[in-house]
């Protein structure tokens, strides 16, 4: 059974009428203002299919029909492949997935040291992330220090993708390293056409704002909707610096940045999969940083869920905290950010896992932490159910008013196992009891938790010799992008 | 030569554990019958059948793959099971041996009644007698009861912190009336601690019906 997600979307944040007005500011940004792109073959196809290049400055203005036909190849719904079909999850404008990751440079680690993350941290925080139930697309969550920057992308798919079964958010610096990620995949899958058919892993092509796709970034998007490899089009604005600081001005940018991939790689494979995504906050006028748990900053990312389901695409939200240890900080931070987008309809939380200090930071114990969060807030996201069975008016019957109590009924047991959420480091003690129990908080539960589930052993998700194979693979790529480098000094 | 366990004996027994676990308590019962028409000793059925069965109930409590539903029905299950099996021990002329007898009640002034009917029940399937005096119990009803019954166990709970003291004032009556060396007290209730417990001078605090449970055992030397 592929995994189903449960719909979010109760809440909006936009009304209908202003909904519509974003939608016509989209369009006259993507075609009158347009979007600058350095990728020349890229200009050339949209040129090719009726978009207007103003070719000495690279900017390309798009045409509301000629985004329309995109949006009509662009699929609302598809399945992003596991490695077995129990990881694959079905998409579509209303479930919602959680990622990890994303990319960290230093860990806090389980002595509470905070230090460069190294590759040992990248294997063992993604078996860590496997472990947990409600994570369903696996991403790389630190960049490790020991690993070469040129081609170190290579070096965390071998990674992560031999661990973990689950669909792998990849990125790339080069085509050429798509390529390699489609060879490396291949091992597992068995030919490069099994990647074609059901690719196990995505691209995330990061735009820059205000409205400029860098030369990698539409070399990479169009080299993986070549291969049909699901795209995850995003925009990292950084409201009132790189995108304006009214949330209406950033979600219009935002909107037109992404819709411009969207176009592109609709023309390049008609049908490639693409996600609306941004992973974008406001600027702290205090001291310039990005701040990804910042009110504001979820409501850019609840809202853009309602823009995203406007022009017909799955939307990827959601963004790491501010906090530098897992404490009270990190607790609100990331329950505000995880349930509003849940409600909101965000279909993939991203960096929803361990990702603290401006994204900058992994914790191994907030890993776990986070599970318990997304769990609550999923549960509360569930609702509840009404109908006669559940409006218990016989059962009330049965009781009756003279003293009794329904935890001894049959349909208390049977209900309640289905509609509970079971917290697992969560403490509903009294003071004695906790105490008795070793008064653990929060932060210590994490700790062990995270201790014993990495003292065990599980198999990885490709075998030894596939293990081996990809790691050649990866080290021949980086070996290669290295010679590239030194060719073109 | 001591017959040995025939299969459907042995069957019969396991699925009276399995019906115990679950909670089924009119398959308990129904169990308990065909184990008697088996020939089976219900003095057996109900150490190798019942027994094995409530305390895998109170091991996976504790480990928190049970949670009370799933107790309660299966200290429903049981008492039917108990009652049908120790039924037939009296019709042949014995008598099973109850652990202890336990007066227990929610203090005057305190009508909450779950907790207190919880740990009655897991007491129950652990071979006690149980004599539930019910909510808002005054401190003359425990005294008379404990007396009239020879309970060798008292216990009461309080869910309000305004209820609590009241606690002690039954303890206090209890040595006023040269009843307190008779009878073990034990206490319970969400706000009661294991301080305040020795506070008042009770013998033991129980967090919850299997702790409850294991306290009176061993106040009893029965651990």
């Amino acid at each position: 059974m592929p995994r189903r997600g449960l719909c979010g979307g109760l809440l909006k944040f936009i009304r209908e009428d202003d909904l519509e007005q974003i939608r016509f500011a989209v369009i006259e940004v993507l075609s009158e203002v347009g979007v600058l792109m350095e990728y020349r073959p890229a200009l050339e196809l949209l040129a090719d299919h009726g978009a207007e290049v103003d070719w000495a400055h690279s900017i390309v203005r798009i045409p509301e029909g000629l985004l329309q036909k995109a949006l009509l190849t662009a699929p609302s719904r598809f399945t992003l492949y596991g490695k077995t079909p129990e990881w694959d999850v079905k998409v579509d404008l209303e479930r919602v997935y959680t990622i990890g990751g994303s990319c960290a440079l230093s860990v806090l680690d389980l002595d509470g040291v905070h230090r460069p993350a190294v590759r040992k941290d990248l294997v063992d925080l993604t078996r860590l992330l496997e472990a947990m139930p409600n994570l369903d697309i696996m991403h790389q969550i630190v960049v490790p220090s020991d690993v070469p920057e040129l081609g170190y992308e290579l070096i965390n798919f071998a990674t992560c993708y031999s661990i973990s079964k689950r669909n792998y958010y990849s990125q790339a610096q080069s085509a050429e390293s798509v390529r390699d990620q489609v060879r490396m995949a291949a091992v597992f899958q068995g030919s490069e056409e099994a990647v074609r058919r059901r690719p196990t892993f995505t691209e995330v092509v990061c735009m820059v704002s205000p409205l400029k796709h860098e030369k990698q970034n539409s070399e990479v998007l169009m080299e993986s909707a070549r291969w049909g490899i699901p795209l995850y089009i995003e925009v990292d604005a950084l409201c009132g610096a790189t995108t304006p600081a009214p949330i209406a001005g950033t979600l219009v940018e935002s909107g037109a940045n992404v819709l411009a991939g969207v176009v592109l790689a609709q023309l390049v494979n008609p049908g490639v999969p693409c996600i609306y995504s941004i992973a974008s906050g406001i600027m702290d006028m205090s001291n310039g940083a990005y701040s990804g748990a910042a009110p504001e900053t979820t409501l850019i990312h609840a809202a853009t869920a309602q823009v995203a389901h406007r022009f017909g695409l799955p939307y990827q939200g959601g963004t790491g905290i501010d906090a530098k240890l897992p404490d009270a900080q990190a607790g609100y931070e990331r329950a505000l950010q995880v349930l509003t987008n849940i409600l909101a309809g965000t279909n993939f939380v991203h960096l929803s896992y361990g990702m603290m200090e401006q994204m900058l930071l992994a914790s191994y114990e907030q890993v776990v932490i986070d599970e318990e969060i997304i769990g609550a807030a999923y549960r509360i996201a569930r609702g509840f159910e009404v109908n006669d069975y559940t409006l218990s008016v016989d059962l009330l019957a049965r009781i009756g008013p003279l003293g009794g109590h329904f935890l001894r009924e049959r349909e208390t047991r049977e209900f309640y196992r289905k509609d509970r959420w079971l917290p697992t480091i969560t403490d509903r003690n009294t003071w004695d009891t906790w105490q008795a129990a070793g008064g653990k908080d929060m932060r210590q539960a994490a700790n062990e938790r995270a201790r014993a589930i990495l003292a065990r052993e599980e198999p990885w998700a490709v075998t030894p010799e596939q293990a081996e194979e990809i790691e050649r693979i990866a080290q021949d790529g980086v070996a290669r992008a290295q010679a590239r480098r030194q060719q073109l000094q | 030569m001591q017959l040995g366990t025939t299969g459907g004996e042995s069957a019969v027994l396991r699925a009276l554990t399995e019906s115990v676990i679950g909670g089924e308590a009119e398959q308990t019962m129904s169990l308990a019958r065909q184990a008697l028409e088996l020939g089976l000793e219900p003095m057996r059925a109900i150490d190798e059948g019942l027994i094995p069965g409530i305390m895998e109930v109170g091991r996976r409590f504790e480990s928190h793959e049970f949670f009370l539903p799933e107790l309660i029905m299966a200290a429903e299950a049981m008492k039917k099971g108990m009652a049908v099996l120790e039924e037939a021990i009296v019709a042949r002329g014995g008598k099973r041996e109850a652990l202890a007898t336990v007066v227990l009640g929610t203090v005057k002034g305190d009508i909450h009644d779950i907790g207190k009917s919880i740990v009655g029940a897991m007491l129950t399937a652990h071979g006690f007698v149980v004599v539930d005096l019910g909510v808002d119990v005054p401190a003359e009803r425990f005294l008379t009861e404990v007396e009239k019954q020879g309970a060798q166990v008292l216990g009461m709970s309080a869910l309000l912190p305004t209820t609590m003291p009241y606690m002690q004032h039954v303890i206090e009556e209890l040595t006023r009336r040269g009843l307190r060396d008779r009878v073990k007290v034990v206490v319970g209730g969400a706000p009661v601690t294991p301080a305040y417990a020795e506070r008042i001078g009770a013998d033991g605090y129980g967090d919850d019906a299997i702790s409850g449970v294991r306290v009176v055992r061993s106040l009893l030397g029965l651990a």
